[in-house]
């Protein structure tokens, strides 16, 4: 592989012996002390958790599953987010609902969060609208490995209703 | 001899061929849904509507025969428009529902579809609906929307399971594929007609939702459940097996299996004892192979005359040669007796009685090495110290059981908690027949090579690696690293054998004695269909 030489720029003696660098950073940080504190604007912290700041719509958080009207869940485990899932963390076991205009739906649905890259291919592929990560939460701590593997109905928790016809066509 | 030529390559066959068959020859595809070649020419789908000379219309080339001088198109722009209008036909009431259609990933609908069409519906009516999810037969679920009434199935249960079950029924774009009235889809070999059927109209009940197919590894195997040993995929998700297919094999079982064979995976997932046990001072414990081992080599040192050995017709050629070896070498002299299971349902199909995959094998293998086996329900404890069964598949009555379980020293090498588990003084845990490779010779003779689909535990090892590791310990000089180092050495040794090759065996083996007829020994395959 070829190499690249960088030419670096030469220190000048003041930013040599440091101190006026220093004193220069200091300035910065202490007009923003003094600015923050009477004018109380631009600050750039909040007071986690009680204040806490909205994410970008297009941020990919932790992972939901949309309902139909009646309230069942609109995944009928065709797998294909599991497929496409390059980390491997979701595992679906699928059944029969008996019901003829349905028929397959989720048993259990489980993603492993701590595999999850967040990489949003899940709901890319989902050919239902069923799989969102849209629910503007990040995922949370546990004590437990077993707690970050949220099951279908810790993913329904999140899930609203989808106006997406099923079967793809339109909105 | 009629010369022809197809896409502008000439090519000559025999009188009679028909024009998909001389493509193939060629390694021209032509696409098809209705044409099988295990079946009866239908050219209902018209898929493969081909151009000639001979004719002013496309022509089925499953069904038209070929002609000198014929002079065939199959990719011109006409044919490409037709297969395009087919498929448009074929698509026009079709749900398309892939997502949650099982035979998404293995339908031939959906290839050809990709291939020659790609293009969307035009169709602004609703589309005519038709039974969904409807109960044929015990293992068999139709979804008649998928269907394109290719009648393949129908054909398959009239011509080769003879029994006739299925029909079409009502006209247009009502029929549909229906049992007749009062009859069920439960004949013995129904499972085929989801295997055959193009598009997921057929699909296993067994099989319905569990897994999807391309996640599936396949392996090729062989079904032990008889001694017809038929050519099957083994498909594994998770190193775990979850459905068996026929693969094709015209030796042995052309496209087919029967139904027995079909679901008789599920008998191997329950039950399994992976590790080695040893009985001291009356308690049972779990131990290392290697002390088990020792257990067996100490026992079997003091001379053959007390030792009794049950082989099991389930050995593989390979197994069964390296356990020869040891009986006819250390342990000459010991009482060797054969068991298996008991007899079964037999027919004119491919079922056989034999319930055993081996028995023909096993049986040259020995009588090549100067041993013979005299049957299990012969036995009798009496001057027996240690008994060695080697698997756990038999069949015996009470009195032989009680008998068995009368010598002081029992080693068994089996994979299940059953009657044999409970025997044991010793536990050995060897291997079920997808986590070996290896051949097996079957009724006619056929010996045919299966492939590892399942990665055993690494406790669990064959009966020839025990064979193999008792013989050492015992000081005889038996050494084989792989299972073609020991069909090597079976093919010189045994003469029934003779001439055979591990690689030769290809997918669809070779038959016993054909290695002693120069130019014998060939995998015979000259049809390059695959059964789909």
């Amino acid at each position: 592989m070829a190499t690249v030489q960088v030419k670096r720029r030469e220190l000048s003696f003041g930013e040599r012996i440091y101190l006026p660098e220093v004193l220069r950073g200091l300035k910065v940080t202490t007009r923003q002390l003094f600015k923050n504190m009477f004018t109380k604007k631009d600050i750039a912290t909040v007071q986690y958790p009680e204040v806490r700041k909205e994410y970008p719509d297009r941020f990919r958080g932790r992972h939901r599953l949309m309902k139909r009207e009646d309230g069942s869940v609109r995944c009928v485990a065709c797998m294909l987010c599991s497929t496409a899932c390059p980390a491997k963390c979701i595992h679906i076991v699928a059944g029969d609902k008996g019901d003829q205009s349905v028929e397959k739906y989720p048993v259990s649905f489980e993603i492993d969060l701590l595999v999850c890259i967040y990489c949003g291919f899940c709901e890319e592929a989902c050919p239902c609208d069923a799989i969102r990560m849209d629910s503007g939460r990040h995922p949370l701590p546990s004590f437990t490995r077993d707690r970050q593997r949220i099951r279908k109905i810790q993913l329904l928790e999140d899930g609203g209703p989808s106006i997406a016809v099923q079967g793809g066509k339109g909105t | 001899m009629p010369t022809l030529k197809i896409d502008g390559r000439e090519v000559t066959v025999d009188p009679g061929t028909t024009i998909l068959q001389a493509a193939e020859v060629l390694g021209i595809e032509v696409p098809t849904f209705c044409y099988h070649p295990g079946l009866s020419i239908a050219a209902n789908c018209r898929m493969c509507l081909v151009d000639s000379n001979k004719s002013p219309k496309p022509v089925p080339a499953c069904h038209a025969q070929v002609m000198d001088g014929m002079e065939v198109q199959t990719a011109s722009e006409r044919i490409k428009r037709t297969r395009k209008a087919v498929l448009e036909f074929i698509l026009l009431n079709h749900p398309v529902d892939c997502p949650i259609c099982d035979q998404a990933g293995e339908c031939v609908l959906q290839d050809h579809y990709f291939k020659f069409s790609a293009q969307p519906s035009r169709l602004f009516h609703r589309k005519q609906h038709k039974s969904k999810a409807k109960v044929l037969g015990p293992d068999i679920i139709l979804d008649a929307e998928r269907c394109i009434l290719c009648t393949r199935c129908v054909r398959f249960c009239d011509e080769v399971a003879k029994e006739s079950q299925l029909d079409v029924v009502n006209r247009g774009e009502h029929s549909e594929i229906s049992t007749f009235p009062g009859k069920q889809l439960d004949n013995p070999y129904a499972g085929n007609t989801v295997d055959i059927c193009p598009v997921g109209a057929l699909t296993s009940r067994d099989f319905r939702f569990k897994t999807r197919v391309w996640m599936l590894q396949t392996e090729r195997g062989v079904c032990p459940e008889c001694s017809r040993n038929c050519a099957i995929r083994v498909d594994t998700f998770e190193n775990v097996v979850r459905r068996y297919k026929p693969a094709h094999n015209p030796k042995v079982n052309q496209y087919w299996m029967c139904d027995e064979g079909r679901g008789s995976y599920k008998n191997y997932l329950e039950g399994r004892m992976e590790g080695p046990t040893l009985v001291e001072h009356g308690r049972r414990l779990a131990t290392s192979t290697q002390r088990a081992m020792d257990e067996v080599s100490r026992a079997l040192s003091g001379g053959a005359r007390n030792v009794a050995v049950v082989l099991t017709p389930w050995l593989t050629n390979e197994d069964a040669f390296v356990v020869g070896k040891l009986l006819a070498g250390p342990l000459a002299g010991a009482s060797i007796y054969l068991g298996g299971r008991g007899p079964g349902t037999e027919d004119a199909v491919l079922r056989q009685a034999d319930k055993n995959p081996n028995r023909r094998g096993v049986e040259t293998i020995l009588g090549a090495l100067g041993l013979s086996a005299k049957p299990v329900s012969q036995f009798t404890a009496r001057a027996v110290e240690t008994l060695v069964v080697l698997g756990d598949q038999h069949t015996v009555g009470d009195t032989t059981m009680s008998e068995l379980a009368a010598v002081p020293q029992r080693v068994v090498i089996g994979a299940f908690k059953n009657a044999w588990w409970d025997m044991a003084t010793v536990f050995l845990p060897g291997r079920v027949h997808w986590e070996k490779d290896g051949t097996t010779t079957n009724f006619q003779g056929v010996v045919q090579r299966a492939r590892r689909a399942v990665t055993a535990a690494p406790t669990a090892k064959s009966e020839g690696w025990y064979a193999m590791k008792i013989a050492q310990a015992l000081g005889a000089a038996l050494d084989f690293a792989t299972p073609k180092d020991i069909f090597g050495a079976l093919t010189r040794e045994v003469g029934a054998f003779a001439g055979l090759t591990w690689e030769g065996l290809g997918d669809h083996g070779q038959r016993l004695g054909d290695g002693l007829v120069p130019g014998g020994v060939g995998n015979g395959d000259t049809q390059g269909m695959v059964a789909r």
